[in-house]
């Protein structure tokens, strides 16, 4: 016991002084976060706003429209048409046959079309109307906010929750003689291989914790996005998204004789990739494979994590918690067992 | 010229660094292509993607279905809320439309007989409830002895008003000119990450302590060291911007003329020069590798997203665009945005590009020769 702990404390130490995690690990996931609320923020706060009609003074139609809670209606003169629909002050112009003047086609056009369109088409019913029928609601409505930009961070936060894997990497070729000068020492005493690992494994476990414990603290209290209104089951993905990501690193660092450099390349390549399809590059490519690959989002361990820290945090639901947390623990079984495999009673003839 | 055939061979060497941004960049572009159709002229009515249940199946319900999926696009959905609720969160659906059995006796009783799930803060969730209210209503106005007459009430919904669109030189929004806007401001993002990237690496190598040394004392003059140096960047940098130029008339081989095809080259031309002397600046200042691929990546992205070549400049806050006019993506962006009608329109965001390069120059002049004095 005493030696892992001694293990960890150098372990940590020597990561903590380690330039390129310090940048990759902590400050990129903040730079990126910045970035991503300078360009995104806008479109995350959809505010509904009125919709403005420009018609001649003095049209009957004035007064129908006037009565439509979403519609401003500006008296202009025919004039100045041009300049008001180029300025964007109005989106629409009603001339004196109810026939419409606009700049661009665009939802507000559509809605001003049909509500224009009604009056024609009342005439063309042909049959008493007295008003009472339209001020009746069919419609119950359920609200539901659209955010689709917003998976944009929870899939950030996903990404850096298997940073761990480039620590795994780091710690599986400390114990491999052909892999670097402390492997060769470390094979050549006494001391136990699996110490040095499970330290490797609890001190990559718990920086990338910590750099995501900052990254979180950081969207939270100075960008002031909130994410996370379940702290409880959003942590448990969190946890298992870091546990995943340092046992994938252990895989890849133990599976194979390439160089630490192609190892990190691989790392980076499988967690982009993985992030790619779960949105953090623009939330319609998930809901693209979404569509037509239904399949890849519901295996890839990245995307289980976004899905699941969007549905539990601004959904509520936690129906997909259970299956997402047990895909994620068969993965690591299967990757520490592979692993164990590649690393036992491993001996070198020469190094 | 064996400075310049190394600076080349290095350049080669890091082929693999190119080829992932070239092939992100046209990827990007491919997907992209596919909004690129023809010119918009005429009114184009904004369909939403709706899904819709009918528990109902009545003649009224059918109908309402079959008015509702004419004048919107439909998309598939099933009766479970946490799944809609999701539809809607990612966009995937505008609205869900509910028609439940009793539908037609709600509907004569004029009570609220239909569920809708939408997001009431978006000018989509009025049209959808607009075109429900505005079919039931007709058909409670045509209602007699039990009956409705549906086909009274198709046939009058399909009157309906002209719109005339005001006409202007180029036509802003359509397919084409937005895909040469979208390709145009992206080369930003990719020439940005590979000069630096690039460039930088090749520098690296040759600004190594041992090489620099070795240098120093061979019978290569300084001046001419350099010129084959700068000469093999400006090589490399022509050929990147080249292909982007090339591709981009081999995508849109038939459409170049219907945009103002010049405006982009020249500004590309100008903003590439811009960013190899911004690269200048950062050899001059760094010669670090981890450094070099840090700068390159966080340059690249974060003047991208700051200036509008991510999302578009209208979408960014104040301050952001505040941020953003200290570096020359924003103006480049600009251009390509604008609808011109000579290139002296965009003159000044021209020339603040250049202005950009030169202070890139002159400050990386003052770094190298702080760097020599400590030699």
């Amino acid at each position: 016991m005493n030696n892992i702990i001694r293990n960890c404390i150098y372990q940590g130490k020597n990561l903590f002084r380690d330039g390129s995690f310090l940048f990759w690990g902590m400050t990129y996931p903040i730079i990126m976060a910045v970035f991503f609320y300078a360009a995104f923020n806008g479109m995350m706060n959809v505010n509904i706003e009125d919709i403005n009609i420009g018609i001649k003074e003095n049209k009957g139609i004035s007064n129908i429209l006037e009565e439509i809670d979403f519609i401003n209606v500006h008296k202009i003169d025919e004039s100045e048409v041009s300049e008001k629909l180029e300025s964007g002050e109005i989106d629409a112009f009603v001339d004196g046959n109810l026939n419409l003047i606009v700049k661009k086609s665009g939802i507000n056009q559509t809605i001003i079309k049909e509500v224009v369109e009604q009056i024609k088409q009342i005439l063309k019913l042909n049959r008493p109307v007295d008003g009472s029928e339209f001020s009746v609601s069919y419609v119950t409505g359920k609200n539901q906010e659209a955010n689709s930009i917003v998976v944009i961070f929870y899939s950030l936060i996903a990404m850096v929750s298997t940073y761990g894997i480039y620590a795994g990497i780091a710690t599986a070729s400390l114990v491999q003689a052909n892999l670097s000068n402390i492997g060769i020492r470390i094979n050549a005493t006494p001391l136990r291989k699996e110490n040095f690992l499970i330290a490797g494994v609890i001190v990559s476990f718990l920086m990338n914790l910590l750099a995501n414990a900052i990254l979180l603290l950081f969207i939270n209290y100075v960008l002031k996005i909130h994410l996370f209104n379940d702290i409880k089951y959003s942590a448990v993905f969190i946890i298992l998204g870091n546990l995943f990501g340092v046992i994938l690193g252990i895989f890849i660092g133990v599976s194979n004789k390439k160089s630490s450099n192609t190892k990190t390349l691989i790392a980076i390549a499988v967690t982009l990739l993985l992030s790619f399809f779960s949105g953090m590059m623009g939330p319609w490519i998930k809901v693209m494979l979404d569509e037509y690959i239904p399949f890849l989002n519901r295996i890839n361990p990245v995307s289980i994590i976004t899905n699941n820290l969007y549905r539990i945090n601004l959904l509520g639901s936690t129906r997909s918690a259970v299956e997402g947390a047990i895909m994620l623990l068969f993965y690591c079984m299967v990757f520490l067992l592979l692993s164990y495999v590649f690393l036992r009673r491993k001996s070198y003839d020469s190094i | 010229m064996t400075v310049f055939k190394y600076f080349l061979k290095i350049a080669i060497k890091n082929r693999w660094i190119i080829i992932m941004y070239v092939t992100i960049f046209f990827v990007m572009t491919v997907l992209n292509s596919n909004d690129a159709v023809k010119r918009e002229e005429s009114f184009v009515e904004s369909k939403l993607n709706i899904g819709i249940i009918d528990n109902c199946n009545s003649e009224l319900s059918n109908s309402l279905r079959k008015y509702l999926e004419a004048k919107n696009n439909i998309v598939d959905t099933m009766e479970d809320e946490d799944y809609i609720k999701e539809q809607i969160f990612l966009e995937v659906a505008d609205a869900v439309v509910i028609i439940p059995e009793d539908f037609d006796e709600k509907v004569i009783r004029r009570e609220e007989s239909v569920l809708v799930y939408k997001d009431d803060r978006k000018p989509q969730s009025i049209q959808i409830e607009n075109q429900i209210n505005k079919f039931l209503a007709f058909a409670n106005i045509t209602y007699e002895n039990g009956n409705f007459a549906l086909k009274d009430v198709a046939e009058a919904l399909n009157e309906s008003v002209e719109v005339h669109v005001l006409p202007s030189g180029e036509i802003e929004g359509s397919g084409i000119n937005t895909w040469f806007k979208f390709y145009f401001n992206f080369t930003g993002y990719v020439t940005i990450a590979l000069y630096i990237a690039v460039i930088g690496v090749v520098m690296s190598d040759f600004r190594d302590e041992n090489i620099d040394s070795r240098r120093r004392i061979s019978s290569k003059r300084f001046l001419e060291f350099n010129r084959e140096i700068y000469l093999g960047q400006l090589t490399l940098a022509s050929a990147v911007t080249i292909t982007f130029i090339i591709a981009s008339i081999i995508f849109m081989r038939e459409n170049i003329w219907n945009v103002y095809f010049l405006k982009y080259v020249v500004n590309l031309i100008v903003f590439s020069f811009s960013i190899l002397c911004l690269t200048f600046l950062i050899n001059n200042i760094t010669r670090n590798k981890h450094a070099i691929t840090a700068l390159s990546t966080v340059l690249s992205l974060g003047t991208s997203f700051i200036s509008g070549v991510m999302v578009p400049q209208e979408i960014l806050g104040d301050k952001v665009l505040a941020v953003a006019k200290f570096f020359p993506t924003y103006y480049f962006v600009r251009v390509n945005e604008s609808m011109i009608n000579s290139l002296s329109d965009i003159g000044f965001d021209i020339f603040m590009q250049l202005l950009f390069a030169v202070a890139f120059l002159l400050l990386g002049l003052i770094f190298s020769r702080k760097d020599l004095l400590v030699q």
